[in-house]
Formats: structure tokens, C-alpha cells, sequence
């Protein structure tokens, strides 16, 4: 009995894994879809002829080169580069006040003002953009201000949750500690706890410049002559042409973003900044 | 504590003073043209009317924009949930070492920005693209198949880029419920699949619906995707507001517009808060 219990039970507890192995194969294959097309852009960025073709027939640089010789991308690149470090810097500066305000200075109503900051992320981008341009109908500014504006409204809300996140880690009873001790509440602030949270900072404004800068819908209606983004740059070449050159400046980029992407996650792991 | 609440005002000045100047006063001024008459010259009149949500129902070119935006929205949120369940089921009951390393690859694809993924689908569809070549190859076609400029290709890549959007907060959901209740389903002798079906999948019902609303609202709204992988035939509510606002210059209709997206996302903002509020009830 015992005896011929025993194939019964091996079969009945490899059918017991069967979901575990269709479950992992199913996964994996989702992320290849999540990965594939990115894979190959970097493949089609070394391609050696104008061919789009997958695999690439060979192998070069020329792109990249072609790249580094055309001045709209370069200017376009520059151009991004520049706003999304002001647009990130504002944004975590302001994110910063916000955040320290809502967590140490207000007894309650603190989680009010942390929702009403993700306000922007609440609000369709297309819609912001549009609104801003209306806005510009009656208020004249310069172009790069009104882009720079918009950005800063949707890095926001990143730089604020990013920053309540790391002043939650740090202890309130240091910065009493301090003052106890008789330093005001600014130098507190500054001695105490900006150095404690700075990893924190530093992930914000990182983060701040990778949304500013793979941004599409606010750019898409502030961008203007000598203030086009280079999404914008791209999205209008496309439109009209195919080339491996766009491979190539994409390529720099995802390496850009990877690259930063691993420095958020090591000094306080992405999924924190990003809260969804 | 005088001090204390001066620091206050201070420190609250830059984000109230940038929230109402760039956002609150634009927005609410841009959704109040909707209601006013189009005029070809001054961009309005200051008359109030219903007419541009009018215009938008009944008018066969927008109402079939209307109703094709619904038709992709809708595709995408059904295939991103169906694809990004089981990766949002692992990453959140699995005890597996590369966790973290599968969490930061769904992550970083999304920082990259919608038009690089875009892009990629343009290669990996196109003529001699990896699809192309691939099915080529083992012979399942002999002639490249036309995947660019259509629904498809926008469906795919709209799954594509809305992926994480999805699988975020399907993973809070699996997450927060006790693994105990499918061991107790089990050893009640449900087997696993009833076990899912009947404790899982209900349990992770605001996960879905938060992750379904969120992808149907960027869909629905989703501009640079449409307009570089769908070609002529697929024209969205993003794409047709882009068009009233830079060419047709039909600012009240495009306002009218915009209000469905805003009022979709708004059912979005309206679930997550009723969803946030029984977690908090439950703990």
C-alpha cells in the first residue's frame, strides 16, 4: 500500500509546481516585450548603413558620430540638459520647503498639504501644457521661463515625496536635541538634518532632472524656436524620417538614465521617489 | 512659536504661490473657455454656451475620434492587466534573490520617457524590424508584414509604455493581503488555481481598478504615440486637441475635450482615495 502510494504523490507534487514554472516562463517573456524594443535601439544605433534593419549589418560608430556633428540634436541635447538641471534644482528646493513644512512645522493638516503637492501628477501634463500656452495670450514671458515653469510643476511632486520620505527616516528628537542645546530652528536645520537627508536630496534632484528631461506633453506646447527639448527634437524628425542617427541619441540617453537610475537606487532605492 | 509659524509661511510660499500662477489659475481659466463660444478672431466670445460639448457628441468626426480613443484606451488597460499581473504577482509573493534587480527593470524602462519607447517600436516594427525578420525567419510569413500605422502597433506599444503604471499598484494590492489566506484556502482543499481565483484576484480588486484607471487616463490622452505609430487612420483625443489647439485654433472645443481627460483621471483620483482610506480603516 505504502509502496504504491509513492509515483502518486511524485507525480501529484511536480503537477504542484506546474504554476510556479508558467508563472515564471509567463514573466519572463513579459520582460522581454519590456525590454526588447529598448535592446534594440542600442543594437540599431551601431548599425553601418542607413538600414534599420535588425540585426544591424555590421558594426560602427558613425551615428554617434553623426550625432556629435549635428547641431539641432546637439543644441537640442544641450538645451534639455540645462532645463532639466534648473527645472530639477527649483523643484527640489522647493520640494524640500514643502516637504520639511508639512512634516516638522504644521502639527496637523501635514498630510493635506503632502496630497495637494502631487496635485500636478493629478492633472492631465497635455492639459498643464495647454493651459500655460492660453496663459501666455495675456501674460507675455519668455519662452524658456514659461518650459522651466512647467517643468518645475511636474518634478514637484516627486522632489516633495522624495524628500518627506528620507525626513521620515531621520529622528525628530535630533533636531529638538539641537535646539535644546540652544541652536535656533534654521540651524537645526542646517547643521542637523539637511546633512542627514542629503542622499535623500540628491535622489529628488536626480530624479526631478530624468522626468524633466524624457518630458513630451509639457514641451510639446512651450517649445519654441531656440527652446526646443530634445524629445521635441526627436518627435519632430520622426515624424518626417527614419534614420539610425535617432537610435544613436536615444541610446546616449538610455545610458544616461540607467546610469542615474542606479545611483537613486543605491543611495534610497527608486520605488521610494517614485510612490506608485 | 511665533518664530515656528513664521518659518511656516515661508517655507509654504514657494510651492502655494508656483501651484496657483502656473497651475490652479491657467487650468481652471483654460476649462472655463469650454464653456464659451468660439469665435474665429478673438478665440472666444465671453458668451456662455454648452455647445462645444455638444459639438464634440454629436459631431460625427469627433464623436468617432471619441469613440476609437475609447476603443484603444479600453484594449490597452485589458491587455497591460492581463500582461502585468503575473509580474506583479511574483514581485510581490515571490521570495526570489532577483527581486530587486526585476523591480529596478521595470522602473527604468519608465524613466526613459514616452518618445524613446516609441521609438524603439518604430524599429522593432518596421519592415525589416525584429518582428519582420523574426517571423521570417521561421517561416511563418514570406512577405514583411505592415505593422507600423496601425491600431495595433499603437495598442502594443501604448502596453508597452502604460506597463508599470499598471503593475505598481497591482503589487501594493498583492502585497498587503496576508499570505496566510491562500495557505488556509489550500489546506481548506481549494487548490491553488480556485484558492486564486476566489482569494487572490478579489482581494487585489483595488489594485486592478486603480491600475486599470490610471492606463486607460494616459492612454486616452497619449499624443506622441498615436501620432508616430498609428499613421493616418488612427487619430486620438490627445492628437485632435494637440490639432484645435496648434491648427484649427479652436481653443473652447479643445478645452471641452480636455475635460474628459480630466474628468477620467479625476474617477482615478476618486478610487484611490476611497482605496487609501479602508487600508487605513483595516490597520
Amino acid at each position: 500500500m505504502l509502496h504504491s502510494d509513492r509515483p502518486v504523490r511524485a507525480r501529484a507534487s511536480r503537477l504542484r509546481l506546474l504554476p510556479g514554472i508558467l508563472l515564471r516562463l509567463t514573466v519572463a517573456l513579459v520582460y522581454l516585450f519590456l525590454l526588447g524594443p529598448i535592446a534594440v535601439i542600442v543594437a540599431t544605433s551601431f548599425s553601418p548603413t542607413h538600414s534599420m534593419a535588425f540585426p544591424p549589418p555590421g558594426f560602427s560608430f558613425r551615428w554617434y558620430g553623426a550625432f556629435l556633428h549635428s547641431a539641432n540634436f546637439t543644441g537640442a541635447f544641450r538645451f534639455s540638459l540645462v532645463l532639466g538641471i534648473c527645472a530639477a534644482a527649483i523643484a527640489t528646493v522647493i520640494g524640500f520647503l514643502t516637504a520639511y513644512a508639512a512634516r516638522r512645522l504644521m502639527q496637523r493638516h501635514g498630510g493635506v498639504v503632502q496630497s495637494l503637492a502631487m496635485l500636478p501628477l493629478l492633472i492631465p501634463h497635455l492639459l498643464i501644457s495647454i493651459s500655460l500656452l492660453m496663459a501666455l495670450n495675456f501674460v507675455s514671458l519668455p519662452d524658456f521661463a514659461s518650459l522651466l515653469a512647467g517643468h518645475v510643476l511636474i518634478c514637484t511632486p516627486f522632489t516633495v515625496a522624495g524628500v518627506t520620505a528620507s525626513l521620515d527616516g531621520v529622528d525628530a528628537q535630533l533636531e529638538s536635541a539641537a535646539m535644546t542645546l540652544g541652536a535656533s530652528r534654521l540651524t537645526a536645520l542646517l547643521e542637523v538634518v539637511v546633512p542627514l537627508v542629503a542622499p535623500g536630496v540628491l535622489s529628488a534632484f536626480l530624479f526631478a532632472f530624468v522626468v524633466s528631461f524624457g518630458d513630451v506633453y509639457i514641451a510639446l506646447f512651450l517649445s519654441g524656436p531656440g527652446t526646443t527639448t530634445l524629445p521635441i527634437e526627436i518627435f519632430s524628425y520622426v515624424q518626417w524620417e527614419s534614420s539610425p542617427v535617432i537610435a544613436a541619441i536615444t541610446s546616449v540617453q538610455i545610458m544616461m538614465i540607467v546610469v542615474l537610475g542606479l545611483v537613486i537606487e543605491k543611495l534610497v532605492g527608486l520605488r521610494r521617489i517614485m510612490r506608485i | 512659536m511665533q518664530s515656528s509659524r513664521k518659518l511656516l509661511i515661508v517655507f509654504m510660499a514657494p510651492a502655494t504661490l508656483l501651484y496657483i500662477v502656473f497651475l490652479l489659475a491657467p487650468v481652471s481659466f483654460f476649462l472655463a473657455i469650454g464653456l464659451m463660444q468660439y469665435d474665429a478672431i478673438d478665440l472666444y466670445q465671453p458668451v456662455l454656451t454648452l455647445a462645444n460639448f455638444g459639438r464634440m457628441v454629436l459631431d460625427p468626426f469627433y464623436r468617432d475620434i471619441i469613440l476609437l480613443t475609447l476603443k484603444i484606451a479600453a484594449l490597452t488597460t485589458v491587455l497591460t492587466l492581463l500582461v502585468g499581473y503575473p509580474v506583479a504577482y511574483l514581485l510581490a509573493r515571490g521570495r526570489s534573490a532577483w527581486r530587486g534587480v526585476l523591480m529596478f527593470l521595470v522602473v527604468a524602462p519608465l524613466m526613459t520617457g514616452e518618445i524613446v519607447r516609441t521609438y524603439g517600436w518604430i524599429v522593432t516594427l518596421g519592415s525589416e524590424g525584429l518582428v519582420n525578420r523574426a517571423l521570417l525567419v521561421l517561416s511563418i510569413i514570406h512577405t514583411p508584414l505592415q505593422l507600423l500605422n496601425t491600431q495595433i502597433a499603437v495598442v502594443v506599444a501604448l502596453v508597452h509604455i502604460l506597463l508599470p503604471f499598471m503593475i505598481f499598484p497591482l503589487i501594493s494590492a498583492l502585497a498587503s493581503q496576508d499570505p496566510d489566506l491562500v495557505r488556509a484556502a489550500d489546506t481548506l482543499g481549494a487548490g491553488r488555481l480556485r484558492a486564486f481565483v476566489e482569494v487572490t484576484l478579489p482581494l487585489s480588486r483595488t489594485g486592478i481598478m486603480i491600475g486599470s484607471l490610471l492606463v486607460f487616463t494616459l492612454a486616452a490622452g497619449a499624443v506622441v504615440t498615436p501620432a508616430l505609430l498609428g499613421g493616418k487612420d488612427v487619430q486620438m483625443l490627445g492628437q485632435m486637441i494637440y490639432d484645435l489647439v496648434l491648427h484649427t485654433l479652436n481653443w473652447p472645443l479643445a478645452s471641452a475635450c480636455a475635460s474628459i481627460l480630466l474628468a477620467l483621471q479625476l474617477c482615478f483620483v476618486f478610487l484611490q482615495v476611497r482605496a487609501n482610506r479602508r487600508a487605513v480603516r483595516r490597520r
